[in-house]
């Protein structure tokens, strides 16, 4: 797979000439993603703004952001890798089968013209979302168009960036990246960080219920995993630490209210493209942050006997 | 308060070649006498400075975006048990910023210069900085494709780019300036690249990087910076860039430069197959240009990462080997590029890489203008330059390796006849006293009293040849962090930070640029001082002359 080519935001409202939405309804998931960033902004190098920018979309469904959209491409559910290929292909010049790609809802045709309007963009993006990262094919998916934009770099400038939102979860990943070496599903378990999604994801543990605690900060499991996850999280011993009562908290045995981050606690937040902004508290909070929480629970544990003899 | 005692000390900073002399420590500097306190018997051992590195790529955005890319590297990695006072951690190509610290204190060196910092996500690297403990750290912001900063010296107006640059070296919070491939990542927006000196820039009508590189040295130079402009030459890694490096040379024209990396800069030939060395070009140049500092960015055999801001070259590369790439533009800045790399002995190029760094750092005579890098961990891990310290300082066991190489390779390179071997002397300026100098830390790679009492302490006989593989003790502001290969103290470093002098009132011309140009606010652009934990705010007053 070709790994990851992508850019700050500010580079697709200063260049980008050619957009395209994948499997994401920025319209409404999004709601300032085309005035801030994308469509609508004046950039540096594209002084007409939305007349200089060409927007396509593709999605199961003919979502709300349809409406912002040049070109609107409906495919049908779990044929993404599949069009992602097929571009793939036709992007190198090889012969694509009409019939297989009539099965993806589209046409040989279309999917040409795609590939043509990339080809001849002066600075192309691909934004995806969950429609294609978490369906069918799920990382294969991710890889296939992330490849697709690597290789669009051998014609044009071309970038591809995840539409990642639910607060600072790319905060999270970036953290866990320099103190860990990796983004997510980390098991410290041996006294050193180890990398298995599937395996130590959040929602495997649960669902096999491996853990027989759980610390829940900045999250609310309880409204979205897996059933069996959730009857694990009510079974055994659960913290949450959450400005508000969530689904979550209501299955914990213990919730703690914190200071609201970036209301009435400061910190960081990762915005998707990575880049770090500050987050100064407009407020006082009678609660106390989370960072004071987990300080204080570190520090009394720190205080009891190792459970098992130390390294060497 | 502490005495070292018996030992054979390396401080050629102050004039002291392999004395035996006790070392005197209080308050974390180093004195000349004290009363009482602990002894360490260093009888049989060498003391030495703690190294300095001036080149290194260990925090931030682009090494961060490289752990993620390259999981499979943590995998086989060697592993950091979580202690009662150590964390966890992952050491290989792209440490963990804990497992970072803990790999460079273990291996005696105390300082460490971040070389690529984006003003964008400048916080992400002082957060990471700040979780890399023992050592004491300074970076160096990207300038070289600054927009910015880019239209300024295009429009001749030098006078108000100073301003800028001193405005967003603050706002950066960092030590100094890094030029990478001027002018080249800014075409790379477009796909395109910057590798003739005087030619104009892609997306500029008469902006060259010749004048980029000459203004921002003059600059720099205004500025009063204690570290020179650190420059990544354009064309790197391309077959006959010495006609490059030395047209740079010729630019920067007397004025003080820091050439980074110098190792994928001195390449001869016309093309793959017939690249050559050109290091005795390059180092023959070099000796004549005493405006220059250089490290060598030596490569080793093995597994790499290339991690660097030229994005054209990182593109190139992942076309050349097949190999993940990595790619990340920073609005209106700089970008960077990630190809993971395996340098391989068997392979004429490489083995010609292999032969140019070694061959720079023999041939340039004056230690105190050419320091050990391998460009971490683009050319080699940080963590082997005991392997190229056993290289310089034994002829024989070099050329051993040399007859190692391909056929085809020897007769491009000139390494085979170079009989000079480091001292233990030489070795100290080339690791720690030389960089301290070139970065302007006058507190650092050297012994003398008032230093920072950072020292490392060798055993006298290496068990394996490789002589600086294990301190037997590594002292970091007097405090005894490593002995005998463990970690017995882990401190917080500081971070060195410059506050230059410019106009205030250049905020307002900045401001509708930026409004216009960026995507966050104004006001959220510098980095706050209370967010760099440790700093260390110097005013610069390095002076001409």
């Amino acid at each position: 797979m070709g790994g990851k080519i992508t850019c700050t935001l500010g580079e697709v409202k200063n260049r980008a000439d050619f957009i395209v939405y994948w499997g994401g309804n920025p319209a409404e998931c999004h709601p300032r993603h085309f005035t801030k960033y994308t469509l609508t902004q004046k950039g540096k190098f594209v002084p007409e703004g939305r007349k200089g920018r060409t927007m396509v979309l593709v999605d199961i469904r003919e979502t709300m952001s349809a409406k912002a959209a040049d070109i609107f491409l409906q495919i049908r559910p779990g044929m993404d890798f599949e069009v992602a290929t097929s571009l793939r292909a036709l992007l190198k010049g090889q012969r694509v089968d009409e019939a297989s790609v009539a099965e993806t809802g589209l046409s040989v045709a279309q999917l040409q013209d795609l590939v043509d309007r990339m080809k001849r963009a002066r600075f192309g993006v691909i934004f995806f979302g969950m429609g294609l990262s978490m369906t069918r094919g799920k990382h294969m998916n991710s890889g296939a168009i992330l490849t697709l934009a690597a290789e669009l770099n051998a014609f044009t400038k071309f970038v591809c960036m995840p539409m990642r939102g639910h607060g600072n979860v790319t905060g999270a990943d970036v953290v866990l990246r320099w103190t860990t070496g990796y983004p997510f599903g980390i098991n410290l378990s041996r006294g050193y960080p180890r990398f298995n999604p599937g395996e130590f994801s959040t929602v495997d543990l649960l669902v096999r219920g491996d853990n027989d605690a759980a610390l829940i900060l900045g999250a609310d499991p309880g409204a979205t995993m897996p059933q069996p996850g959730i009857e694990h999280l009510a079974r055994i011993p659960t913290i949450v630490l959450d400005p508000k009562v969530t689904h979550t908290s209501r299955l914990a045995r213990v919730h703690i209210t914190t200071a609201a981050t970036g209301i009435s606690a400061p910190g960081t937040a990762y915005r998707m493209d990575e880049i770090p902004l500050p987050l100064r508290p407009a407020l006082t909070s009678p609660y106390p942050t989370d960072e004071d929480v987990i300080r204080r629970i570190r520090h009394a544990v720190a205080k009891k006997p190792a459970w098992v003899p130390p390294p060497l | 308060m502490l005495r070292i005692t018996g030992g054979t000390v390396y401080d050629p900073a102050n004039g002291v070649d392999g004395v035996v002399k006790d070392v005197c420590i209080a308050d974390g500097r180093i004195v000349s006498d004290v009363d009482g306190g602990r002894t360490i018997d260093a009888t049989g051992m060498i003391v030495f400075p703690g190294g300095v590195d001036v080149h290194t790529h260990v925090a931030g955005g682009a090494l961060n975006f490289a752990r993620g890319l390259l999981p499979e590297n943590q995998r086989v990695a060697r592993k950091f048990l979580h202690g009662r006072d150590r964390r966890a951690g992952i050491g290989g190509m792209t440490p963990t910023t804990f497992a970072t610290g803990y790999l460079y204190a273990g291996m005696g060196w105390t300082t460490v210069n971040e070389a690529a910092v984006p003003i964008l996500s400048a916080t992400h690297t002082h957060e990471e900085l700040h979780d890399t403990p023992i050592v004491d750290k300074s970076c160096l912001v990207l300038m070289a494709n600054n927009e910015i900063v880019l239209d300024l010296i295009e429009a001749g107006e030098l006078e108000r780019a100073r301003h800028v640059v001193g405005w967003l070296i603050w706002a950066a919070k960092v030590y100094g300036v890094k030029a990478v491939n001027p002018g080249g990542v800014a075409a790379w927006k477009w796909g395109k690249n910057a590798s003739v000196l005087h030619g104009p820039i892609e997306g500029y009508k008469t902006l060259t990087p010749a004048a980029i590189i000459s203004g921002l040295a003059d600059i720099i130079d205004d500025l009063a910076l204690p570290h020179p402009l650190h420059l990544h030459c354009n064309n790197l890694g391309n077959p006959g860039n010495v006609t490059t490096t030395l047209d740079t040379m010729k630019v920067l024209d007397g004025r003080r430069a820091h050439l980074a990396h110098l190792q994928f800069h001195a390449y001869g030939g016309d093309d793959w197959p017939t690249m050559r060395s050109g290091a005795a070009t390059i180092a023959e140049a070099f000796n004549r240009s005493p405006n220059l500092t250089a490290d060598a960015g030596a490569i080793l055999f093995g597994d790499a990462v290339t991690i660097t801001a030229d994005g054209p070259w990182q593109h190139m590369l992942h076309q050349l080997t097949g190999r993940k790439w990595g790619n990340l533009d920073v609005e209106n800045e700089t970008g960077c590029g990630i190809v993971p790399y395996v340098y391989r002995d068997r392979h004429l190029v490489n083995a010609v890489q292999w032969a140019v760094g070694l061959e720079l750092l023999l041939l340039v005579k004056d230690p105190w203008r050419m320091f050990l890098t391998t460009d971490h961990p683009n050319g080699g891990c940080f963590w082997r330059y005991p392997e190229i310290i056993r290289l310089l300082m034994d002829a024989e066991f070099r050329k051993e390796q040399i007859r190692a190489l391909p056929a085809e390779a020897q007769s491009r390179i000139v390494l085979a006849d170079l009989d000079r071997e480091y001292t233990l002397s030489e070795i100290a300026i080339i690791t720690a006293a030389g960089p301290a100098r070139a970065l302007g830390l006058t507190q650092k790679g050297h012994l003398g009293v008032g230093a920072d009492a950072d020292v490392t302490i060798y055993p006298g006989k290496p068990a394996d040849g490789f002589l600086f593989s294990y301190p037997r003790y590594v002292l970091k502001g007097g405090e005894i962090v490593v002995e005998e290969g463990e970690i017995r103290e882990v401190t917080n470093g500081r971070e060195f930070v410059v506050r230059p002098a410019y106009d205030e009132q250049i905020e307002e011309y900045l401001r509708p640029l930026f409004q216009k140009n960026y995507t966050i606010s104004f006001e959220n652009y510098p980095v706050e001082i209370e967010r760099v934990r440790g700093a260390d705010v110097m005013t610069p007053t390095w002076t001409r002359g």
